[in-house]
């Protein structure tokens, strides 16, 4: 099926793997692949497609067998209607992105490393995806890993793939591990600002109460929420222990049902950008929490823009989003970033409006490893057709409207 | 359909390669610091083979440099002369990975053995590739930290190896491979660049090549610094063995732990060969005799440990086992662990050779697999000891024979491969902890399709586009393995002499 939209953009929606390794094979000029099209904006903004590849129709369940807790699915599968089978037998995919809710495809959230705030116990999509598919530019289509929990045979694909945000090829099918969802959970919270968050975070850490999620948000005027779970016991045993951690019982308030809902949900606003605003996610060493804040506050000074920041501090994942001139966005992200880099961190640039990409470099400076990153692009992408300008100047691209070579 | 495609024929052909002239030594020699250098015959026989004993190939020469530095220099010299060099850690792989190249050498990594940083508060520590698995536990111990994976073998193997190999062990179930646990890599190309992949960031932007350099058994470049993440240790944590009448109803029991939404720490499965020899070698306290025992680890919050452990209990009980044995206290829990972890060694003591195999099923499939690894024993006639991590399906069928007995080598050989190949049509893997190395190379084509190798191959080259880095590993020779995926026939490195089986 072929759609056109307004910009004469073909859009493709395949049905099987070879149906998607045919329209690849036949086709040339840039592709880009669309799960739900819920992060098209990451990273660098990639050239005008000559082809989008949308994944709607990869999105059966090719294989579920619960006693293996494993699944196989199309890569178009939203989390939330797979979550929705899983949960019939007890289990769940352990993942928990912000952006399940608006659709998001379990092939998109593989090549965009996106999580939530459960990755702190469970791991990211890196740590649960088993096998994948993989259909490159020129119409090979490869899988890598395999079926099984336990597997070390040959290169690790599926891993490769965790961030890969549509440069190396389409991710047509994926298989996953999966958990059993805990029979019990109760989150406790407290009201800090983020510095006393992120001391908080360490000293859970070093404790052996083994909170599932640890998030601060900017809500109440800083709302730290620690989240336990597994069995009632377990979850009933650590009650005393965390809440003395966390400050005695004065300030710890205990949620659970739909009031423990709401907390999660309204702090998983704060990784949502609003209208207008620029998000960008840094990642560091869990005890930096405090410094990464105060960066922010620092850059969102000095160019005047408008700041907030939500943070996984156990992690040493934070999120901040920007609001303001598209020049003075331009600046506190490129400003916070330097300084992010510095105490060795990275930075992933998330949404944005369109004003703002002329202002700001999208990737940063290329890591070390960039060589490899390109000669690895060579060989699987070797026409340079999948996203262009994803990973800005780390891959090479032609300028929108070049010719494109490919003798 | 045919085996590789004319691609992967091309990325995988052998190029042109120098050979270790004394010029050659010397300028390693300059790059090196003192002690560095291996070239007595004698000692280079040290070198000739890792845990897989069968194959054996004396490397031109063996260097040991002390820095990033210095590995960084003796690649570089390997890649403008054209000279193969494999990667050796503590050399307990048991696929081959570390065999080396005839006229290529070896970096050993043994001398670069320090813990460089611990990072208590943000649970992580950046150590060299010689330090050995158990020696980064040690040394964090003393902060109630540990690192989580634990092969058998991880008193000697190294951390280098458990990267290269994305070791697991028994309690991978539960934590996961080593791949879950390293954040960053201070990483030798094959061109001699040195790079980091990952860093202090969980998520790093584009690709994961952290994660395909993990596990990739020593063929894309050198590890110099792994930084690994520790986990705090568990509150509590309880032992069992259980003792049953046959292995289906072990397999049973461990479905029904599942079924109940329970994790365990580790789930072990011994049967009664393993068992025998076992208790012959530790005397670990198993009950002789009994067809098959689950050892069942549960750990974590006190409360939820307590709970569940009743539960497993019962499921044991409602599965016929027919003894429980509760480790009471850490001597009895490591006497327990110990028995396990002896059993690749200990099957010494009930047969006079052996192969140790490896290889993965979807756990369900336990039961019928087990059936027909009886079936193939009785019909080889060769005893086969099964000992293996229940809770992800990696069995570990033990072959014994007797090399004395002419031939019996070359059957136990090949029984091990049909099993393996068993593991592949039960939807399962060739390999879930050991690696592919050269030992399994060519059952590569049993997995993979074509494309699928193809793929791999351009990674390969990506990373090492003269094809020096650990040659002939992982992937499929076509020379070598022949165009057919088919019955093993037997190394034709070894009918050339190249290599001997011993
Ligand atoms: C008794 C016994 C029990 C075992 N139990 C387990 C188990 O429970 N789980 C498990 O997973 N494995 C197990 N093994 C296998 C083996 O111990 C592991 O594969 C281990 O990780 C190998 O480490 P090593 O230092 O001995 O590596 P080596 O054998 O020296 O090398 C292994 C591979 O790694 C490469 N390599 C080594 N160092 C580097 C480096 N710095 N950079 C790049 N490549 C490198 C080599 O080229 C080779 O390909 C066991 C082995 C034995 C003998």
């Amino acid at each position: 099926m072929t759609l056109v939209n307004s910009t004469s953009v073909a859009v493709e929606r395949p049905e099987s793997v070879t149906e998607a390794a045919d329209l690849l094979r036949g086709t040339d000029g840039p592709l880009l692949f669309r799960g739900a099209g819920t992060k098209q904006a990451w990273a660098g903004r990639p050239v005008e497609p000559a082809l989008v590849v949308e994944t709607g129709r990869l999105s059966s369940v090719l294989a579920y067998n619960p006693a293996d807790m494993t699944v196989a699915v199309g890569a178009g599968m939203p989390l939330r209607d797979l979550q929705d089978l899983l949960g019939e037998k007890g289990q769940w995919l352990a993942l928990d992105p912000s952006t399940e809710s608006a659709g998001a495809t379990v092939g998109g959230l593989l090549g965009t490393g996106d999580s939530g705030p459960r990755r702190l116990r469970y791991g990211a999509l890196r740590d649960l995806v088993i096998g994948v598919t993989l259909v490159l530019s020129d119409g090979t289509v490869a899988r890598g890993g395999g079926t099984v929990i336990k597997n070390v045979a040959g290169y690790d694909l599926p891993k490769l793939l965790y961030g890969s945000l549509g440069t190396l090829g389409l991710v047509a099918e994926v298989v996953l591990r999966l958990h059993p969802r805990p029979a019990a959970t109760a989150t406790a919270t407290v009201q800090v600002p983020v510095d006393e968050a992120g001391e908080l975070a360490l000293r859970l850490a070093a404790s052996p109460l083994e909170p599932a999620a640890v998030d601060w948000g900017d809500v109440d005027g800083g709302l730290l929420a620690v989240r336990f779970e597994g069995t009632p016991a377990g979850v009933e045993g650590r009650r005393s222990a965390a809440g003395e951690l966390l400050g005695g019982a004065a300030g710890v308030e205990w949620r659970t049902g739909a009031d423990e809902e709401t907390v999660w949900q309204r702090l998983a606003e704060g990784h949502r950008p609003e209208e207008e605003e620029t998000l960008a996610v840094a990642g560091t060493l869990p005890g930096r929490t405090a410094d990464v804040a105060w960066a922010l506050s620092e850059a969102a000074e000095a160019s005047g823009v408008r700041t907030a920041l939500a943070s996984r501090p156990a992690l040493g994942l934070h999120t901040a989003r920007f609001a303001g001139a598209p020049a003075a966005v331009g600046a506190a992200v490129t400003a916070w970033r330097e300084r992010v880099l510095a105490m060795g961190g990275s930075v992933l640039l998330r949404d944005r409006p369109a004003a703002v990409d002329a202002e700001v470099d999208a990737v940063g400076p290329p890591p070390s490893s960039v060589g490899l990153l390109r000669s690895l692009h060579r060989r699987l992408d070797p026409h340079g057709r999948c996203a262009p300008g994803r990973l800005g100047s780390w891959l090479p691209h032609p300028a929108p409207g070049e010719d494109r070579d490919r003798s | 359909m045919t085996t590789y495609t004319e691609e992967y024929r091309e990325l995988v052909a052998e190029t042109p390669r120098g050979a270790v002239t004394a010029a050659f030594r010397e300028e390693v020699a300059a790059v090196v610091s003192p002690g560095g250098l291996i070239s007595e015959p004698a000692q280079l026989h040290t070198y000739e083979c890792d845990g897989l004993t069968g194959y054996r190939v004396t490397p031109a020469l063996v260097v040991l440099p002390a820095t990033t530095e210095e590995v960084a220099a003796v690649v570089r010299l390997c890649a403008r002369h054209r000279i193969p060099f494999v990667a050796r850690g503590a050399g307990t792989g048991l696929s081959g990975g570390a065999l080396p190249v005839a006229d290529g050498i070896v970096i050993g990594l043994a001398r670069m053995r320090k813990m460089l940083s611990v990072d208590v508060d943000n649970q992580r520590a950046v150590v060299q590739p010689g330090v050995t698995n158990a020696g980064i536990s040690a040394a964090v111990g003393g902060h109630d930290l540990y690192f989580a994976p634990d092969p058998s073998s991880q008193i000697v193997c190294t951390i280098g190896g458990n990267v290269a190999e994305n070791s697991g062990g028994a309690h991978c179930l539960k934590y996961g491979f080593t791949t879950n646990h390293v954040l960053a890599l201070t990483f030798v190309t094959p061109d001699g660049d040195v790079v980091t992949l990952g860093g202090d960031s969980t998520d790093q932007l584009g690709p994961d090549l952290r994660a395909v350099v993990l596990g990739s058994e020593g063929t894309l470049g050198i590890v110099t610094e792994i930084t690994v993440r520790l986990l705090r240790r568990p509150e509590a944590v309880r032992t069992l063995v259980a003792d049953f009448p046959d292995a289906e109803q072990a397999g049973n029991a461990v479905s029904d732990l599942v079924a109940a939404g329970i994790v365990p720490a580790a789930v072990e499965m011994l049967d009664e060969l393993a068992i025998e020899a076992c208790e012959k070698a530790v005397q670990a306290g198993y009950t002789l005799g009994s067809p098959a025992a689950l050892v069942v680890e549960l750990d974590g919050v006190e409360a939820e440990v307590e709970e569940e452990f009743e539960r497993v209990q019962e499921i044991c009980r409602r599965n016929a086992s027919t003894h429980i044995r509760i480790a009471g206290d850490p001597v009895e829990r490591a006497k327990v662990w110990k028995g396990r972890k002896a059993a690749f060694a200990a099957m010494g003591r009930i047969s006079p050779d052996y192969f140790v195999q490896d290889g993965v099923i979807p756990r369900t499939k336990l039961g019928s697999t087990l059936t027909r690894i009886r079936e193939m024993s009785d019909a080889a006639g060769l005893r086969v000891a099964n000992v293996f991590h229940a809770g992800d399906g990696n069995l570990h069928p033990l072959v014994l024979y007797d090399a004395a007995v002419p031939g019996q080598a070359e059957q136990a050989e090949h029984l091990a491969t049909a099993i393996v190949e068993l593991c592949v049509e039960q939807g399962g893997s060739i390999t879930g902890e050991h690696g592919v190395g050269s030992d399994k190379a060519c059952s590569m084509v049993k997995m993979f399709g074509p494309d699928d190798l193809t793929v791999m191959a351009r990674i390969r080259a990506a990373f090492d586009p003269q094809g020096l880095c650990n040659p002939g590993k992982v992937l499929p020779t076509p020379r070598l393995c022949g165009e057919r995926p088919g019955p093993y026939r037997p190394h034709p490195l070894e009918s050339a002499g190249i290599i001997e089986r011993l």
